[in-house]
């Protein structure tokens, strides 16, 4: 409790010193009256003393000191304790995991808590946040950290990055108390700051906020670990063209490493990954690069499984192997156009092809059957031999398209190499069959390996799936009216299509493909419309089965001219967009926040095209086996709004998630467009490649903010700012009342007039 | 590629042995199929001995190469939606049309903007009258394009066969010309009477002398229209970079 005394109790400071002043001021004239009036010593100082008396007395009565009585406490300063909570805390460190040492750290700041008031925070990606312990009862309990700390154990959701410069940065931009100082839990293995120049990197982060930094080390010794530290492509990842991977292998904690074999692999839909590269590095000083020099023959998102062969003793295999996403792009889509004879139809699709710049057409077109009889020599003939054993089986994985046009597979030699053009599409490659009298049944591939990807049934009896020469004009089923890849033809012709000559005879539609066209008339065997124009998916390969050749009416007709010919361009533009799975023909599109690690829960975001409405069905098959290992289900409401879906806990590995939009269409057995991306998941991931401790960096923060490096065992030793007092209560009573300062004044004003009278003055 | 590829020929060959010699134009409702309409304007009318020449046309060529054709072309008139029915048009006379109508150069103009091939055979050389006006004609329906010569470098002379020059009932000059759009020749010029050349009478014998160099003239006419036909349903295949050093090899082989 303290004991004060004011001057006033209710007069604002500015009048108090004014009354004094006035008081002064008045006690200065009465000297200046009394000297000038030059009086005997002893008037004089009668006169003063009771005028000097009188003054004060009048001053008293109008300012009518107070007495204060106040209490008050320590307040200890704010420190902001930042808690690394990224994958890397389950790394071994200080007697224990990272993560046990964090529980200790906490504990020792805790004996503290009576001086300082800690906010505890977990960091990792972007700006920290309480930590949010996700320990579910049915998961074995982290281990408490020794101590008597009543504190729950460090469990928040694992963050997928180690980001202290975004954490720091949004202390420094926060709107509420400013903390005086704050503690960083970490191992140093941090994305941000970097490794050269933390210090001034920290500072620059903190900006204007000019506080120590202190930091706790959690580890401070390698494991025994050989890693694949880190995973580059060196340039962009094109299709076709080959590229390398740089592979950086780290071997620390005294681990005798000496050659380790790398090896490369692409994950497939089904069976097993097709190995690209492999090499070896040779480990000098704890680490070694080696270059993995590979073509990837397909484009998009690929799955690259980097495995390492560590040695014995290795205390963490889970960074032995990587799973990689790996964005291939493409220079020029490549295409195989092969038909059976040179028709219009063919015609208009090859000049199509040759239109488009991004297109790069291989053709070859049976001119001359053995029957005819070319009535010259082969040296007069401009035609060459086709080439079907070395294109089917050398060249096929440098194309990215197939387009069989009315091609007999029987007379020219494809037969033989159909099960390898199966396989083709299973390992993502894309093939178009369109129609025609030598096409689909009549063409020989029913019953073949090819007929197993198309997405049509395909009958082995020749007889029984032949050609319909009547003309018709197909129409759009209920998927083909949403599907983006028939909006660019719509948009030109809306609802009408042209007749059409004719039509192979196809059986229903396989499972799980997109039937956009139909026959108006004609049934399949179980009583569905004939499809015409169908898309599905095998593996990572897409087909698609045109049954008819007259797509050239949609660029020379009567009907064409309608829309000068353009409808054909869109058209084939958007079906072999679709086919190299272009965004814009894809009714979604749908990708994992912030990454899929093993074990942690895994969100997908699903956007999709504004239009589309009814329920989103995910399926997340895993790559390799093609199990379907989660069905999720969301509503669309056509708005384009992106929806958030919960996928759950993921083992390692690659999957690929297929999602169907405004499934449960009327045809129970076809599905409306799909659209999938592939995706990996890891066991360890970037956050466990390195599982060496940077102890440099944490010491280089805390020296540029004049902070203190200590390990977490002596983390209550940090030299933390003092408290503060802080008034709690303040109680203000008058001295006297104020009508005896008013009384006491003017009994002094009177005995000083009649001083000032006695001592001859008026 | 040489031997493996040969041997490809030689088993497609075999294959196709087997399959019967006969083979029916097939493309549903031959609607792909190679049609060697006659375009016919103002009031001209398609009679005379060449009106057998398009059927004989459409039978060489389903006889010499593995492309559909329709045996029995017919006429088309320049002011009718049918000429947008198919990409190609024979336009043939012997003495000058007359103006085209507003509605025929609409026609033609659609025609060709969608892609049509126009092939323009002179049938009277000599006078040549037909061919000029027909290029008076032409410039009214692309005013921005005029015939050029073209040769054996153009994909036409090797579109099927390998031709050194153009042929028909008349030696004629060695090249054709054309109108080229997009790289590609979309409307030809012949002053060889090809029709001429082609012409078959019922009896089976050729009604009309090719001169000056007989039957071995009228087999270039008759192989000169075969790559035509393969140019109008091929475009541009035969100038792929695939086929280059082959027709290269083949070209410096053949005197």
């Amino acid at each position: 409790m303290n004991r004060s005394f004011a001057l006033s109790g209710d007069l604002a400071p500015p009048f108090v010193i004014l009354a004094c002043a006035l008081a002064a001021l008045s006690a200065v004239l009465l000297l200046i009256e009394l000297w000038r009036s030059r009086r005997a010593r002893a008037s004089a100082f009668r006169i003063g003393a009771s005028g000097l008396l009188a003054v004060l007395g009048l001053l008293a009565a109008v300012l009518r000191p107070v007495g204060i009585v106040s209490k008050g406490s320590l307040v200890g300063p704010k420190v902001i304790v930042l808690a690394d909570a990224s994958r890397s805390i389950d790394l071994p460190g200080l007697d224990g995991t990272r993560r046990q040492a964090i529980d200790r750290a906490l504990a020792e700041l805790d004996q503290r808590s009576g001086e300082v008031r800690y906010s505890v925070l977990a960091f990792g990606d972007g700006a920290p946040t309480p930590v949010d312990n996700v320990a579910s009862p049915g998961e074995s309990p982290p281990i408490a950290a020794p101590g008597k700390t009543a504190r729950a154990p460090f469990h928040p959701r694992a963050r997928l990055q180690s980001d202290l410069g975004a954490a720091l940065e949004a202390i420094a931009r926060a709107a509420d108390e400013r903390p005086a100082a704050v503690v960083v839990l970490s191992d140093g293995r941090l994305d941000r700051p970097a490794e050269l120049s933390a210090g001034d990197a920290v500072k620059a982060a903190l900006g204007a906020l000019q506080i120590p930094i202190h930091t706790v080390s959690l580890a401070d010794t390698a494991p025994r670990d050989a890693s694949i530290r880190r995973v580059l492509a060196a340039g962009a990842a094109v299709a076709h063209q080959p590229f390398s991977l740089r592979i950086e292998i780290g071997c620390d904690g005294g681990l005798s490493c000496g050659d380790v074999p790398v090896v490369a692999r692409e994950l497939r839909e089904k069976g097993e990954p097709t190995q690209l590269a492999s090499g070896v590095a040779h480990i000098v000083a704890g680490r070694a690069t080696v270059e993995l020099p590979m073509t990837i023959e397909r484009a998009g998102a690929r799955i690259l499984e980097i495995s390492i062969q560590a040695p014995a003793g290795d205390a963490i295999p889970e960074n032995d192997r990587r799973f990689i996403t790996l964005d291939v792009t493409r220079d020029r889509v490549r295409v195989l156009h092969v038909a059976g004879r040179p028709t219009y139809d063919v015609r208009a699709l090859r000049m199509w092809l040759k239109s488009d710049a991004s297109v790069d057409v291989v053709a070859f077109f049976i001119l001359r059957t053995p029957t005819d009889n070319v009535e010259a020599s082969p040296d007069e003939l401009a035609l060459i031999p086709f080439p079907v054993d070395e294109l089917f089986s050398e060249h096929l994985p440098s194309f990215d398209a197939v387009v069989l046009q009315d091609f007999n597979a029987e007379p020219y030699g494809l037969t033989k190499h159909l099960p390898s053009l199966a396989r083709y599409v299973d390992k993502g490659g894309g093939l178009i069959m369109v129609g025609g009298p030598d096409a689909f049944g009549p063409g020989h591939y029913g019953g073949t390996k090819l007929a197993e990807v198309l997405p049509v049934d395909l009958s082995p009896d020749r007889k029984e799936q032949g050609t319909d020469l009547a003309g018709f004009t197909p129409r759009f089923t209920e998927a083909g009216r949403v599907a983006p890849v028939l909006a660019p033809l719509r948009a030109l012709i809306g609802e009408d299509l042209p007749e059409i000559p004719g039509v192979d005879l196809v059986g229903d539609a396989r499972r799980d493909t997109t039937v956009l066209l139909e026959h108006p008339t004609r049934k399949t065997a179980s009583g569905a419309p004939m499809p015409v124009l169908a898309l599905g998916e095998h593996g990572s390969g897409r087909t698609m089965a045109l049954t008819i050749d007259g797509s050239h009416r949609l660029l020379f007709s009567a009907f064409a001219a309608n829309a000068a010919g353009r409808a054909h361009g869109a058209f084939w533009d958007a079906m072999l967009g679709w086919l190299m799975r272009d965004p814009r023909f894809e009714p979604a599109v749908i990708d994992v926040r912030g990454g899929c690690v093993a074990g942690e829960d895994t969100t997908l975001t699903l956007h999709p095209l504004p239009g589309p409405q009814g329920e989103a069905v995910v399926k997340i098959l895993r790559l390799g086996t093609g199990e379907v290992v989660a069905t999720l289900k969301t509503p669309v409401d056509g708005s384009g709004a992106a929806r958030e879906i919960a996928a759950g806990k993921l083992p390692a590995g690659g999957y690929s998630a297929v999602v169907e939009i405004g499934s449960g269409m009327k045809n129970g057995t076809t599905k409306s467009p799909t659209t999938r991306r592939d995706f990996a998941c890891e066991s360890g991931g970037e956050e466990w490649a390195d599982s060496r401790p940077d102890e440099d960096r944490l010491r280089a923060i805390a020296a540029a903010t004049g902070g203190v490096f200590v390990r977490a065992a002596d983390a209550g030793q940090l030299p933390l700012p003092a408290a503060t007092q802080v008034a709690t209560e303040r109680k203000v009573a008058p001295i006297l009342p104020a009508w005896a300062w008013t009384l006491s004044a003017a009994v002094l004003l009177g005995a000083h007039w009649v001083v000032r009278r006695r001592g001859g003055l008026t | 590629m040489g031997r493996r590829a040969a041997v490809a020929l030689i088993t497609a060959a075999t294959a196709g042995l087997a399959l019967g010699s006969s083979r029916p134009a097939r493309a549903f409702g031959e609607e792909g199929a190679f049609d060697p309409r006659v375009l016919l304007t103002g009031n001209a009318r398609w009679e005379g001995v060449r009106t057998t020449a398009p059927g004989r046309w459409s039978k060489e060529l389903a006889d010499r190469t593995s492309a559909p054709a329709r045996l029995g072309p017919g006429t088309v008139r320049a002011d009718e939606p049918t000429l947008l029915a198919e990409p190609f048009a024979l336009w043939g006379g012997d003495d000058a049309v007359l103006v085209l109508t507003d509605r025929e150069v609409s026609g033609l103009k659609r025609f060709i903007a969608l892609g049509g091939v126009l092939l323009v055979d002179e049938f009277a050389p000599e006078k040549g009258a037909f061919l000029r006006s027909v290029k008076r004609e032409l410039a009214r329906v692309l005013p921005e394009g005029s015939p050029i010569p073209i040769g054996d470098e153009n994909v036409i002379f090797r579109s099927f066969y390998l031709l050194r020059r153009a042929a028909g009932r008349v030696e004629g000059p060695a090249k054709l010309e054309a109108i080229i759009r997009g790289g590609l020749p979309q409307v030809i010029f012949s002053a060889h009477d090809l029709m001429g050349a082609l012409a078959r009478s019922p009896s089976g014998l050729s009604p009309i002398a090719v001169t000056p160099g007989g039957e071995r003239q009228r087999e270039k006419a008759v192989r000169l229209a075969v790559n035509i036909a393969m140019y109008v349903l091929c475009s541009s295949y035969k100038d792929d970079q695939v086929h280059a050093p082959f027709l290269m090899r083949r070209r410096k082989s053949t005197p």
